[in-house]
């Protein structure tokens, strides 16, 4: 199977969407962002990337519940496919492995 | 209230979003942003908004966008390939109106482009100087006449005092011109050299090419532009070489070559020729002592180190007006102002004397003609299309069968039109840069500026303003038509009843509007060159037919005056410090009542008499004992208000003087300015700087070779510098060749609307070939043809005609107006001329038509395919 990439910022909103269960869709994604990354985005950033990495088969989505504060339109919920958690151990695998082999920057040392 | 909360907070980002973006993502992203706005409650409105506009304008990414139209998706891009494939075939296919089109936007577009060079220019000019917020140029304001008046020239001493006075001015320049002639081995001219302080060349940014500023110190030096040297050592470095520069035919000094500038930016209204330290002045007015307040210079520039500063100067400069007042005997100066550097040519226009100066009002014109083009090229190619898309009609049709909606029509229009813009514009670049602008240039800007204007191809404002005429152009153009194509149901265009074209109201507004454009510039040119003729042979006031001028100085005028006076030819000579025509002194005089700002000419006995002005009450000069006297011309007494002419007497200087003489009103300088009370009073010999004869009948050519040799016998180093009076006030140079440019210009407008009338006459004969050809086979003759086909016309042009006249006459007037003081009322015959021009288009294109069709044979046209 051929190997999907993800950027870094895919990669930020693949783990929120993890992170965020039930409630992961956009503009909760957004405020996440914002708030446990500092990452001030618009909404439409966001909504490009899930569109994308549902292209690229990474997360799934289906329609939720409308809510008043939407004007009753309905969200769309996003949660993770299995190849979406591939993906992020193959990027956190990669990364743990790179800073294992350098002392210098040896994680106790930070 | 609560059915509002369920929308969004503005439908039209709603009905935006739901227009462009893909109906499967427009729920969630309404939802979203929806959500986002309501969260923002706690921010003020104006914020909310904003940040609510920033994330709905956002989404417009690839991803959300649908595709316009249609399957969003088909590839769209064949799509377009097709469109500009079949442009492409469509203009070959009716050359004419291509032609028509392409010719007839892209003259526009070229005289679009000379007008954006010249604003351009206008706008950016004096805007390199490193220093142009810090640097002030210092002016005086002076109570005239009840109102203010302010001053470009400053009294000498004003730097120093401003240096001293005020810690803030970290530098002052003064800047003082005056004639000279640079000799260099076998090359001799006449130049403008420029003295002045060495903190110029740091003060304003002229860098230099070869030689350090610093070289300005030194009163041996000076510095060259780079055109002067070319002129003197051609590309050579002449740092080094030695110039010499004869201040009168007893007195020259050598001077080191020590620094040549790189070239001057295009958008400068201040530069220099020989630049020279400022103690040299006194070599060539030795009288005059520059630390002496009456002494004035050409301008003061001081430098701040902050600009803000200015304020403190201005509100203590108050102080010093008193003193500076006292020292003066009739200076009124009320205050001091500072212009700084980077507005200062903007601000020209109200400064006397400025160093810098602004374009004249009538600058506009060329803009305003540009657009007129514009407009009428616009509007051909808007008939045009509507007319000829008969033709397209089965086109249209079948595209619109096979699934093209509305909008693909009119994309594939605007499409087609905007690849015509694009090879207007690039014919239009053509013709400005190789025709256009060195035509203008050649009558105009070099006329006027001693400079050329060029268009800057490497600047990106340069494309910005080209992409935008395209756009403009494009979809003004284009947008019309293809709605109106667009517009047509297909099950109509199939059944053969799509009727229009025939009778479109607009498409006659169009050529209504231009044929009074066209008829406005055409009569504003012809009264234009009227106007000069007019000028040539209106009085002067004295007779400058057979007068010749020679500029000299007091030690040359004598030695040359006495061999001249041998001459058969002269029947008068005199000398004077001022000249009609070409200088006078600001004066003012004073009477009981008021003080009065007049035009002195200081001359000699024989000056009044030699050119021929007309006296109307008392005498002219006589050669002793008219020191204390003056000779006014009679806008003076009618300024001064004086009842009975001569024996008056009025203070000048300090000193009275009495009124000997009366002269008629004549013209010092051209027409373009009123007549100025005038007065003239006797020059000292050793201020003489002209001398004036008057020669016999028809002689004039003779003598002034003559002059030449004589002066060129007596003073080998000098070049000889003198004219015909006849040619002083420039009126040919200048009204001429505006008016030329003016005219061609019209001529454009009436090339453009005989085009688009042509295609439109044609396009019209040939929807109704088959009318004619039954009216024909019916018996019609050529009257009956005739009216058939310029009818509709003729009752447009009388329309055109009656709303034009009315308006080019004013047009033409005012224009005038602006130009001239004095001018010719706009004749008759202008107007005539531009109205005949008009109907001889209208009858021309009816001819060639009509021609045609009795030519032809009405079977052909009724045959069936």
């Amino acid at each position: 199977m051929e190997k999907e990439y993800i950027g870094e910022f895919e990669e930020l909103i693949l783990l929120l969407i993890v992170m965020l269960k039930d409630d992961a869709y956009g503009l909760a994604i957004r405020n996440e962002l914002k708030d446990q990354a500092n990452r001030n985005v618009t909404i439409g950033a966001v909504h490009g990337t899930v569109n994308r990495l549902q292209k690229k088969g990474f997360i799934e989505s289906r329609m939720g519940g409308g809510t008043e504060s939407r004007g009753g339109r309905r969200k769309r919920l996003f949660t993770i496919t299995a190849s979406g958690r591939k993906a992020l151990e193959r990027s956190r695998n990669v990364k743990l492995n790179l800073w294992q082999q350098i002392p210098e920057l040896a994680v106790n040392k930070i | 209230m609560v059915e509002d909360q369920h929308t969004l907070p503005s439908r039209l980002a709603e009905r935006f979003l739901t227009a462009v973006c893909k109906r499967d993502l427009i729920e969630e992203i309404l939802g979203d942003l929806h959500q986002y706005y309501e969260e923002s409650a706690e921010k003020p409105i104006w914020k909310r908004k904003i940040h609510f506009w920033f994330h709905v304008l956002n989404f417009l990414r690839p991803f959300a966008l649908k595709n316009l139209g249609g399957d969003y998706r088909l590839n769209q891009f064949g799509l377009l390939i097709n469109y500009v494939k079949i442009s492409w075939r469509n203009l070959i296919k009716n050359p004419l109106s291509s032609f028509i089109n392409i010719i007839g936007l892209s003259f526009a577009i070229g005289i679009c482009l000379v007008a954006y060079a010249m604003l351009e220019w206008d706008y950016t000019k004096d805007q390199f100087h490193e220093n142009k917020d810090e640097v002030f140029l210092a002016t005086t304001l002076v109570n005239r006449n009840g109102s203010e008046v302010q001053y470009g020239s400053t009294p000498g001493p004003l730097a120093k005092m401003l240096k001293e006075e005020f810690s803030q001015v970290s530098k002052v320049c003064r800047v003082k011109d005056a004639k000279v002639v640079m000799k260099y081995q076998n090359k001799v001219f006449h130049e403008e050299a420029r003295y002045t302080d060495p903190e110029f060349l740091e003060m304003l940014t002229f860098p230099l090419k070869w030689g350090s500023p610093a070289s300005l110190k030194d009163p041996n030096s000076i510095i060259l532009s780079e055109e002067m040297s070319i002129k003197y050592f051609g590309y050579e470095n002449p740092i080094g070489r030695e110039v010499f520069l004869v201040f009168d035919p007893s007195y020259k000094k050598a001077f080191t070559v020590a620094g040549v500038a790189e070239p001057f930016p295009v958008a400068r209204t201040i530069d220099f020729d020989l630049l020279l330290n400022i103690e040299n002045v006194g070599l060539v007015s030795p009288n005059t002592d520059f630390e002496a307040w009456a002494a004035s210079v050409d301008a003061t520039f001081i430098q701040l180190n902050d600009k803000s500063d200015i304020d403190f100067i201005k509100q203590n400069i108050g102080k010093y007006i008193l003193s500076l007042n006292e020292s003066q005997s009739d200076r009124n100066i009320s205050s001091l102002s500072f212009e700084p550097l980077a507005s200062l040519a903007h601000r020209s226009g109200d400064i006397v004397n400025s160093i810098s100066y602004e374009l004249p009002p009538e600058k506009m014109t060329l803009p305003v003609l540009g657009l007129i083009i514009l407009i009428i090229a616009c509007f051909n190619y808007i008939n045009m299309a509507i007319s000829s898309a008969t033709k397209r009609l089965k086109e249209i049709g079948l595209r619109k069968a096979i699934g093209a909606n509305r909008r693909k029509i009119i994309i594939q229009f605007l499409t087609e039109n905007l690849i015509i813009t694009c090879f207007a514009v690039i014919l239009g670049i053509v013709l400005c840069v190789t025709l256009m602008l060195p035509w203008n240039n050649m009558l105009i800007f070099k006329y006027y500026f001693g400079f050329d204007l060029a268009l800057e191809l490497l600047d990106m404002k340069f494309w910005i303003f080209l992409l935008a005429i395209v756009l403009v152009t494009g979809i003004a153009s284009g947008l019309y038509p293809s709605l109106f194509i667009a517009r047509f149901k297909v099950t109509d265009i199939f059944a053969g009843s799509v009727r229009y074209g025939k009778k479109n109201k607009l498409t006659k507004a169009f050529l209504l509007i231009q044929l009074i454009l066209t008829s406005i510039s055409l009569t504003v040119g012809v009264a234009l060159i009227q106007n000069t003729t007019y000028l040539r042979n209106s009085s002067w006031g004295y007779d400058q037919q057979e007068i010749l001028y020679v500029n000299t100085d007091h030690t040359a005028f004598q030695q040359f005056y006495n061999l001249i006076e041998q001459n058969a030819n002269v029947l008068s000579l005199a000398g004077s410090e001022h000249h009609l025509g070409a200088t006078v002194a600001p004066q003012r005089v004073m009477t009981k009542k008021d003080v009065y700002e007049v035009h002195q000419l200081l001359v000699d006995a024989n000056y009044l008499e030699t050119m021929g002005l007309k006296l109307k009450s008392g005498r002219f000069f006589v050669r002793s004992g008219d020191e204390n006297a003056l000779v006014v011309n009679e806008m003076f007494l009618k300024n001064l208000d004086i009842s009975q002419s001569t024996g008056q007497s009025v203070e000048l200087d300090g000193s009275l003087y009495e009124i000997i003489g009366v002269v008629e009103d004549f013209h010092t300088f051209n027409f373009d300015f009123a007549i100025r009370p005038t007065i003239f009073m006797l020059a000292e010999l050793s201020d003489y700087k002209y001398l004036s004869i008057r020669v016999r009948n028809d002689k004039a050519d003779e003598t002034y070779k003559e002059l030449e040799q004589h002066w060129a016998g007596l003073f080998p180093e000098i070049p000889f510098q003198g004219g015909f009076q006849r040619d002083i006030l420039l009126i040919d140079e200048r009204a001429n060749e505006g008016a030329k440019f003016i005219l061609s210009i019209a001529f454009v407008a009436v090339m453009l609307v005989t085009l688009g009338l042509y295609g439109l006459v044609i396009l019209n004969v040939a929807g109704r070939n088959k009318e004619l050809c039954i009216r024909k086979a019916l018996g019609a003759n050529i009257i009956n043809i005739t009216k058939t086909i310029a009818g509709q016309y003729t009752i447009l042009f009388v329309t055109a005609l009656v709303i034009a006249v009315p308006l080019s006459y004013f047009a033409a007037e005012a224009f005038l107006d602006l130009l001239y003081f004095y001018h010719m009322p706009v004749s008759s015959s202008a107007i005539l001329f531009s109205v005949t021009i008009l109907l001889l288009v209208l009858f021309m294109v009816a001819f060639t038509q009509v021609k045609k069709v009795s030519g032809s044979n009405p079977t052909d046209g009724l045959k069936v395919e």
